[in-house]
C-alpha cells in the first residue's frame, strides 16, 4: 500500500493521511512485536533478570514488585523470566511444528495432486478423515502415540497442521496442471521431476506463504493448550501455556499470574495474524470490499450551478403526466472524501400510458437516473438538487417509510439481468406472492392465486406449476417474464425498465419487448425505458432523451430524432447503428470514449470527442427548444446538413 | 432433501471406513504392549498369555478388526484397559457435560457472529464495522482457555455471579445446568463467534451488491425485510460450511476449556487415557467424536440444501 500525495485532496489531508497509515502502524507494530519475541528468544539467557526454574519457596505467589516486575509463581519463580523464557519455547514450537507441517504435506500433496487416481483417492479420504476429529483430539490420540513434551507435541500438531499443506498444495497442483504451459512443457520432452519443480513451485509460493502465517498463529494457540493440559511442554520448563496452568490452579490466590502469558499468547498470535492479513492481501487481489466507485481524485469545478439553466428547460407540463423530474444532480463520494456529480441537470417528464427512452453509452447516467428516481442509489451516491414528482408527489422530500410505501405501488422496476435480479433462495411465485402481501394486504391464498393469474398474463405456460419453480430453473426470458410480473404486480403508475432485454436472446428481446407494449396497452403506465441499443429504443419508445456524460444532450420524438438528429453524439450514435440493409461498409464509431465522472470538459462535454468543435464549445451549454431539445450551440448547422 | 440426506450418507462409507480403520491401528501403533499394561510388571508368562488370548491379540490382524468393528457397530467398544469399565459407559456419562458446552458454545457464537458480522456489513468502515473487525481480529488471537480464566477470576471469584467450578446435570436443575455452563461456553464461543462474523461480513456484504437484493428494495419491500430475509437468507449459504467447521473446533476446544472449570467431560477422560495409555477408551472417544463431527455435517449439509436450491439434488 503505497501513498501518492498528490492523490489526497486539500480538503481532507489529515484523515486520508491518518487512515492510510494506520495500517502501515499496525503492521510495523505487529513486525516488532515478533522482531522482538525473536530478540527474547535468542537472548533470553542475557536478557532474563533471574533463573527460570530457581525456586524460592519465601517468596511464592508474589504480586510485582521491583525485584519481581510481574511477580513469581507457586515455587518462588520469577515470572518475567519465565515468560521470556516462554518466548524461546514458542519460537521453537512454532518453527517445528510448522516445518514438519509443510515438509511433511507439501511433498505429499505435490505427489498425489500430480499422479491423481488411487493414491489421490486414498490420501484425500485419510486426510477427510483427519479433519473430521477435532484437532486436539487428532494432537492427544498422536501424543498417546509418541508421548508428551514439546518436540513430540510439536511433531503431534505438525502432522495435523499438514493436512492443510497439502490439500494447498494437491490444489495449485491440479489447478496448474491444467495450464496450457505445461501441457506444452510435457510436449517438448521435460520429465515429469522438471515440470513439477519449475512450473508448480513457483505458484505455490504465495498462497504458501499465507498457510504458514496462519499455521504460526494456530500452532502457537494449540501448543499453549496442550501444554496447559499437561500433554505439551512439562514442568519445570517454562512456557506460556505451563504457566496458565500454574496460574489456573492458583486463581483464587492470585489471578494476576494468568495475565502476562496470556498477553504474551495474544500479543504474538495478533502480530502472526495481522502480518499474515497484510500477506495475504499483497500477495491476493485484495478483495475490495468497498461499495464506492473508483473515480479519479480531480475535484469537479462547479462552473455554472445547474439551477440557473432549469428556467430554460422547463416546457409547460402536460395534465396526464406520470414522473416529472427536474433539474436532477446526482453526486459520488470520491476517495478522497469529496463529491464528484455523475448526473447534472437532468430534467424530464413522462405522461400516462408513454414510453420515453434513455440512450447512450455505457457511463452516461441511464441507470443511475432510474435509480434516483426510486431513491436506491446505494451508499457513497445521492441525489443532492432537484425534485423528483411522481403523480405530484415530491418522492425526494418523503420520510424513508413512506418512500418504500411508493415503490412497488406507484413505481416498479425491471432490471437486466433477469437471473440475477430474482432472489435465488425463494420459488419465483413466493417472490411474486410476498409483494402482493407486504404492499396490498392479501392473504397468502389471495395473494399465490394473484401470483399465478400474473404469471399467466406475462405469457408463461402452466403457471401454476412454474410459480413453484426457482430462478435458476427458468431460461432468462422466462425469468425476465417473472420479473415483469412482480413488477406490474401493484399495478404501478410508472415502471422504469434498465436494459430488460439486453440480457436476452435477441429472439426472445422481441417477445419480451411485445410484452411490454401489450401490459402498457392493458395497464396503462408511464414507461422509462433505459436502453443503450438504439433499435430496440425506436421499436417501443415513443419519445427519446439522449444522455452523454450525466446529461440529457438531446431530446425529442423518436420519428424526428431518427429522421433528423441534431446534437453531434445522436449522429455519431445514429450511424454506429447497424442496418440491414448496408452490412457490408465498417460501422463508423465515436472516436474515444464517455470521460469518467470527474473528467468532464467544462464547457460541452462531448466536445472533445467532436467533430465540430468549435470556440463556442468551450462554456457551459444549455438544453434549449420546447418540444426538441437539444444541448448544442452548432445544432441549427448540423439541422442542415443531415436534411441533405 | 431426503434425496440430498441419502447422498450424503452413502458419501460418509468411505470416510468412516477409512477412520475405523485409523482408529484400529492405534493399538498397533502405541509403544507400549497392551498386555503388559493390563498385567503390570509382576505378570507372569501364563497369565501374559492369558490376557493376551482375551484380547483376542493372536488372532490375525484382519480379523480382530472385523470382530472390533462388529461389536463397535452395535454400540461395544471395549473396556477400559485401567478400570475394567464399559468405555461407552464412560463415554456416555461424560458425553452430555461435553455436547452442553459445545451446544451452548455454538449457539453463543452464532448469535454474536451473525448479529456482528450483519451490522458491520450494514455499514461498511463505519465505526460498528470497524469494531467488530477488531473485535474479530482478537477473538480469534484469544486462547479460548485463557479467556475461561479471566472469566473465572471476573465473575466467579470477584464478582461470585456464577460457579467456578463443576457442572450441573441439565436434568438435575435446568437453571443450575445453565448458570455452571455459561462462562465455559463464553470462553469457548468467543473466537468461533470473531470467525463467524467475519464470515458473515464478507458473505453479506457481497450478497447486499446483489441485483436482487436492489430489486427487492425496488418492489418497495422493508429494509428490514430485505436485509433479515432476503440477504441474510442467502448471506447464510457460504456461512453455514464454515459453521460445521467451527463446531468441530468447539467440540475439540472444550476438551481443554473443560480443565479450567475443573468439569468431568470428555477432554478429562481423554487427558487420563492418554497418560494411561488406555487404547480402547481413546479409540471410543475417537469414535464418539467422529460420529459427533459426521452428524452435524449431515445436519448443515441440509441446511445448505435449505438455504440453497441449486444444491438440491433434482
Amino acid at each position: 500500500m503505497s501513498i501518492e500525495p498528490d492523490t489526497l485532496s486539500p480538503a481532507m489531508p489529515r484523515r486520508a493521511r491518518w487512515r492510510l497509515s494506520g495500517a502501515q502502524i499496525i503492521t510495523g507494530i505487529a513486525a516488532s512485536v515478533l522482531l522482538m519475541l525473536a530478540f527474547l528468544a535468542v537472548f533470553a539467557d542475557w536478557i532474563a533478570p533471574y533463573d527460570p526454574l530457581r525456586q524460592s519457596l519465601m517468596e511464592a505467589l508474589q504480586w510485582p514488585s521491583t525485584a519481581h516486575w510481574l511477580g513469581t509463581d507457586d515455587l518462588g519463580r520469577d515470572v518475567l523470566s519465565r515468560l521470556i523464557y516462554g518466548c524461546r519455547i514458542a519460537a521453537i514450537a512454532a518453527a517445528e511444528a510448522t516445518s514438519i507441517a509443510v515438509l511433511l504435506g507439501v511433498p505429499i500433496g505435490l505427489f498425489i495432486g500430480y499422479r491423481g487416481g488411487l493414491w489421490d483417492w486414498i490420501v484425500m479420504r485419510i486426510v477427510e478423515a483427519v479433519v473430521s476429529i477435532p484437532g486436539i483430539m487428532v494432537a492427544i490420540v498422536i501424543i498417546a502415540i509418541l508421548g508428551a513434551g514439546l518436540h513430540r507435541a510439536m511433531i503431534a500438531l505438525g502432522i495435523l497442521f499438514s493436512t492443510s499443506f497439502l490439500r494447498l498444495a494437491r490444489g495449485v497442483v491440479l489447478a496448474e496442471r491444467e495450464e496450457v504451459y505445461v501441457r506444452s512443457a510435457r510436449v517438448v520432452g521435460a520429465s515429469d521431476n522438471r515440470i513439477l519443480l519449475r512450473h508448480i513451485l513457483p505458484n505455490i509460493a504465495p498462497p504458501l506463504i499465507v498457510q504458514v502465517t496462519l499455521t504460526v498463529g494456530a500452532v502457537l494457540l494449540a501448543e499453549a493448550g496442550l501444554s496447559f493440559i499437561g500433554l505439551g511442554v512439562q514442568p519445570p520448563q517454562a512456557s506460556w501455556g505451563t504457566m496458565l496452568n500454574t496460574a489456573a490452579a492458583f486463581m483464587d490466590f492470585n489471578w494476576f499470574l494468568s495475565v502476562p502469558p496470556g498477553i504474551a499468547i495474544i500479543l504474538t498470535v495478533l502480530s502472526v495474524n495481522l502480518l499474515g492479513d497484510v500477506l495475504r492481501d499483497s500477495i491476493g487481489r485484495g478483495i475490495a470490499v468497498g461499495v464506492r466507485p473508483e473515480t479519479p481524485a480531480v475535484r469537479f469545478e462547479a462552473a455554472a450551478s445547474p439551477s440557473s439553466e432549469a428556467g430554460l428547460t422547463s416546457s409547460p407540463r402536460p395534465a396526464d403526466e406520470i414522473l416529472w423530474v427536474e433539474s436532477l444532480q446526482v453526486m459520488v463520494s470520491a476517495r478522497d472524501g469529496g463529491e464528484i456529480p455523475v448526473i447534472t441537470d437532468l430534467s424530464l417528464s413522462i405522461a400516462k400510458g408513454e414510453t420515453l427512452g434513455l440512450v447512450g453509452e455505457s457511463g452516461s447516467g441511464k441507470t443511475l437516473t432510474g435509480l434516483s428516481i426510486l431513491g436506491l442509489l446505494g451508499a457513497g451516491a445521492r441525489t443532492t438538487h432537484g425534485s423528483i414528482l411522481l403523480n405530484g408527489r415530491d418522492l425526494r422530500t418523503l420520510p424513508r417509510k413512506q418512500i418504500e410505501q411508493v415503490r412497488g405501488n406507484e413505481v416498479a422496476m425491471v432490471f437486466q439481468d433477469p437471473t440475477t435480479s430474482l432472489n435465488p433462495a425463494f420459488t419465483v411465485g413466493s417472490q411474486i406472492v410476498e409483494v402482493l402481501r407486504s404492499k396490498q394486504g392479501l392473504t397468502q391464498k389471495q395473494a399465490w392465486n394473484h401470483a399465478v393469474e400474473l404469471i399467466d398474463r406475462v405469457g408463461i405456460p402452466r403457471p401454476e406449476e412454474r410459480a413453484r419453480a426457482y430462478p435458476h430453473e427458468l431460461s432468462g426470458g422466462m425469468a425476465q417474464r417473472i420479473a415483469i410480473a412482480r413488477a406490474l404486480s401493484c399495478n404501478p403508475s410508472l415502471l422504469i425498465a434498465d436494459e430488460p432485454t439486453t440480457a436476452l436472446d435477441v429472439t426472445v428481446q422481441q417477445e419480451i419487448l411485445d410484452l411490454f407494449r401489450d401490459l402498457q396497452d392493458e395497464f396503462g403506465m408511464a414507461i422509462l425505458f433505459v436502453t443503450h441499443d438504439l433499435a430496440v429504443a425506436a421499436d417501443i419508445c415513443d419519445r427519446i432523451g439522449v444522455m452523454y456524460a450525466g446529461e440529457l444532450v438531446e431530446m425529442a420524438d423518436v420519428d424526428p430524432l431518427f429522421a433528423d438528429p441534431r446534437h453531434p453524439y445522436t449522429r455519431g450514435l445514429l450511424s454506429a447503428m447497424p442496418h440491414a440493409s448496408d452490412r457490408n461498409p465498417p460501422l463508423p464509431t465515436i472516436r474515444g470514449n464517455v470521460p469518467r465522472p470527474g473528467t468532464w470538459p467544462l464547457g460541452c462535454r462531448f466536445s472533445n470527442r467532436c467533430d465540430f468543435k468549435s470556440a463556442a464549445c468551450d462554456a457551459r451549454i444549455p438544453l434549449v427548444g420546447t418540444g426538441r431539445q437539444v444541448r448544442c450551440v452548432r445544432a441549427g448547422e448540423f439541422d442542415m446538413e443531415a436534411v441533405s | 432433501m431426503l434425496k440430498l440426506i441419502v447422498q450424503r450418507l452413502l458419501a460418509l462409507v468411505p470416510l468412516l471406513f477409512i477412520v475405523s480403520v485409523l482408529t484400529f491401528s492405534f493399538t498397533s501403533l502405541l509403544p507400549s504392549d497392551p498386555v503388559d499394561l493390563i498385567i503390570g510388571d509382576t505378570g507372569t508368562q501364563d497369565q501374559y498369555e492369558m490376557v493376551r488370548e482375551r484380547l483376542g491379540l493372536n488372532q490375525p490382524v484382519h480379523l480382530r478388526y472385523l470382530q472390533w468393528l462388529g461389536r463397535a457397530v452395535q454400540g461395544d467398544l471395549g473396556t477400559s484397559f485401567f478400570n475394567s469399565v464399559s468405555v461407552m459407559g464412560a463415554v456416555m456419562q461424560r458425553l452430555p457435560v461435553t455436547l452442553s458446552l459445545t451446544a451452548i458454545s455454538a449457539l453463543i457464537a452464532i448469535v454474536i457472529g451473525v448479529a456482528a458480522g450483519v451490522a458491520a456489513a450494514l455499514r461498511p468502515r463505519s465505526w460498528v464495522d470497524r469494531f467488530a473487525t477488531i473485535g474479530a481480529t482478537f477473538g480469534q488471537a484469544v486462547p479460548n482457555f485463557w479467556f475461561g480464566l479471566i472469566l473465572v477470576a471476573t465473575f466467579a471469584v470477584n464478582l461470585r455471579w456464577f460457579p467456578a467450578t463443576g457442572f450441573t446435570p441439565l436434568t438435575e436443575s435446568p437453571s443450575e445446568w445453565l448458570r455452571s455452563v455459561i462462562l465455559p461456553s463464553l470462553a469457548l464461543g468467543t473466537s468461533s463467534s470473531a470467525a463467524i462474523a467475519r464470515q458473515v461480513r464478507s458473505a453479506m456484504v457481497g450478497v447486499l451488491q446483489q441485483d436482487y437484493i436492489r430489486a427487492a428494495r425496488a418492489q418497495g419491500l422493508s429494509a428490514r425485510r430485505v436485509i433479515f430475509r432476503h440477504a441474510l437468507t442467502n448471506a447464510m449459504v457460504p456461512v453455514v460450511a464454515v459453521l460445521s467447521f467451527q463446531i468441530t473446533v468447539l467440540l475439540g476446544g472444550a476438551l481443554i476449556v473443560e480443565q479450567v472449570f475443573a468439569i468431568n467431560g470428555l477432554g478429562t477422560l481423554a487427558i487420563a487415557a492418554v497418560r494411561q495409555q488406555d487404547i480402547p477408551m481413546l479409540q471410543g472417544l475417537v469414535l464418539v467424536m467422529v460420529g459427533l463431527v459426521v452428524t452435524v455435517q449431515l445436519a448443515t449439509d441440509v441446511i445448505y440444501g435449505l438455504l440453497n436450491p441449486k444444491a438440491r439434488p433434482s
